[in-house]
């Protein structure tokens, strides 16, 4: 992981704690902790990539009273196949990257409602099918404009 | 070459070793009992979210001193003409309780809290108080607001507590109608799409016909929550079964969202529960807020 992209997720990461957190923006903010375990988990080895997705989603988790821990299972899963991934797909074209940051978040949705209690999670169709994948493409907007700016690509020849 | 695959390969294990152990890490967190999930939570709200949860606290004591004065003052004339219309009631109480020969009713005590919510996913309900165990919080207080029942809390911590609004699924609360003549059950009802989340009063007797804008209020009914707080009131009837009791959809007085600063009632009923349900009791410096 270069230096670069180390600042990046740091401050995706404050700055999400900042947004939702700090200034109660709820979802109103872009999920960044999600878009910091991807953007990290291309430059990370598989375990450490799990290892960022069980501490972000341990945080995720600090509020939840009755889903303790499914943010913490979803994000190690996504941290992990993100990390993965590199061994499967070279390079960062737009449309990859659409594609990585759309399933990733809404993976992450998916997984943490999956082993969530059934009685406390929401609707299926109202959270997985409308909402999440609104979600997930605010955070892929969100993700793109960073990498972008942060992380330009590099040229060749 | 075979020094380059075998550190490949070792790499690779370490990398399986290491995924294997934050998955079955992630398990063991969800399946942990409540009280060691507590203090997780309770660990990183003390430290990575410290900083974060201030700054809300401070951003929402800020907002609502600066809420319109004339709002204030409105408010404060409108309580200061209830508290005259009502002087002689008092009284009158005193006395017919005399006559009957009643003990006299255990006063209501209050904690004054800021409401903060910390809108990660996975916290939806679920607010904070930054009133705790040393202010005399206690597990199931109940938390009012001025327009009325906000939720109750759940965990108490020396500093804070954490809350749930009636949107939780696990709320339930014991009402009745101002007459007393209706009985039942308020709870949050999902629907199909979170837009079609209500309220619902459910176990009333199928006979008694309740109208349209009856207001409920809490019963006090397994002690839970004290008696006379506002829920809400009956929009229209949502279900009939069988001849045998109806329910009905509730328009509640309190919006979760809109709340800032609430009261936790530390009172006799609750604290009677809380007691039972933690016994770690603190000295409490109720009122001094």
């Amino acid at each position: 992981m270069r230096i670069r992209e180390v600042l990046l997720v740091s401050c995706l990461i404050l700055t999400h704690l900042f947004l939702r957190t700090a200034l109660g923006f709820g979802k109103a903010a872009p999920d960044l902790f999600i878009v910091a375990l991807l953007v990290g988990s291309r430059t990370l080895g598989v375990g450490a990539g799990a290892g960022l997705g069980f501490v972000l989603g341990l945080v995720e988790d600090a509020f939840s009273m009755r889903a303790f821990g499914s943010s913490a299972f979803a994000m190690t899963l996504v941290g992990a196949f993100g990390a993965k991934s590199r061994d499967y797909f070279v390079g960062d074209s737009m449309g990859f990257l659409v594609t990585f940051f759309l399933l990733g978040t809404w993976g992450r949705d998916l997984l943490a409602w999956v082993v969530t209690e059934a009685s406390v999670r929401p609707a299926f169709q109202d959270h997985l099918l409308i909402e999440a994948p609104l979600l997930a493409l605010y955070a892929t907007i969100v993700g793109l404009a960073a990498r972008s700016l942060f992380l330009p690509r590099r040229k060749r020849g | 070459m075979g020094g380059h695959i075998k550190r490949g390969r070792r790499a690779g294990r370490t990398d399986l070793l290491a995924v294997s152990g934050f998955i079955v890490a992630s398990l063991i967190v969800i399946n942990l009992p409540a009280g060691p999930q507590r203090d997780v939570g309770h660990f990183i709200r003390q430290t990575v979210l410290r900083p974060f949860i201030g700054v809300n606290a401070l951003l929402t004591r800020t907002q609502a001193r600066a809420r319109d004065f004339d709002t204030l003052r409105a408010q404060m004339d409108t309580t200061m003409a209830l508290v005259a219309a009502q002087r002689t009631l008092a009284e009158e109480n005193r006395q017919l309780r005399g006559v009957l020969s009643l003990k006299d009713r255990a006063p209501s005590r209050f904690v004054s809290a800021t409401v903060i919510r910390s809108g990660s996913s996975g916290s939806a309900s679920v607010f904070h108080l930054d009133a705790g165990s040393i202010d005399g919080v206690r597990p199931f207080n109940a938390v009012i607001t001025e327009r009325g029942l906000l939720g109750q809390v759940q965990e108490v911590f020396p500093e804070y507590s954490l809350a749930y609004d009636w949107s939780h699924p696990d709320f339930r609360v014991s009402a009745m109608t101002p007459d007393g003549r209706g009985h039942g059950l308020v709870e949050a009802a999902r629907g199909a799409f979170r837009e079609q989340d209500r309220l619902v009063l459910g176990g009333t007797a199928y006979l008694s016909d309740l109208e349209p804008g009856t207001e409920l209020l809490t019963s006090g009914r397994g002690g839970a929550f004290p008696r006379g707080i506002r829920i809400g009131s009956i929009v229209g009837v949502a279900e009939t079964s069988a001849g045998w009791s109806k329910s009905y959809y509730v328009d509640p007085v309190v919006y979760p969202g809109a709340v800032t600063h609430a009261v936790a009632d530390i009172g006799v009923a609750g604290g009677m529960l809380a007691a039972l349900a933690d016994s770690a009791a603190a000295p409490s410096r109720e009122g001094s807020r």
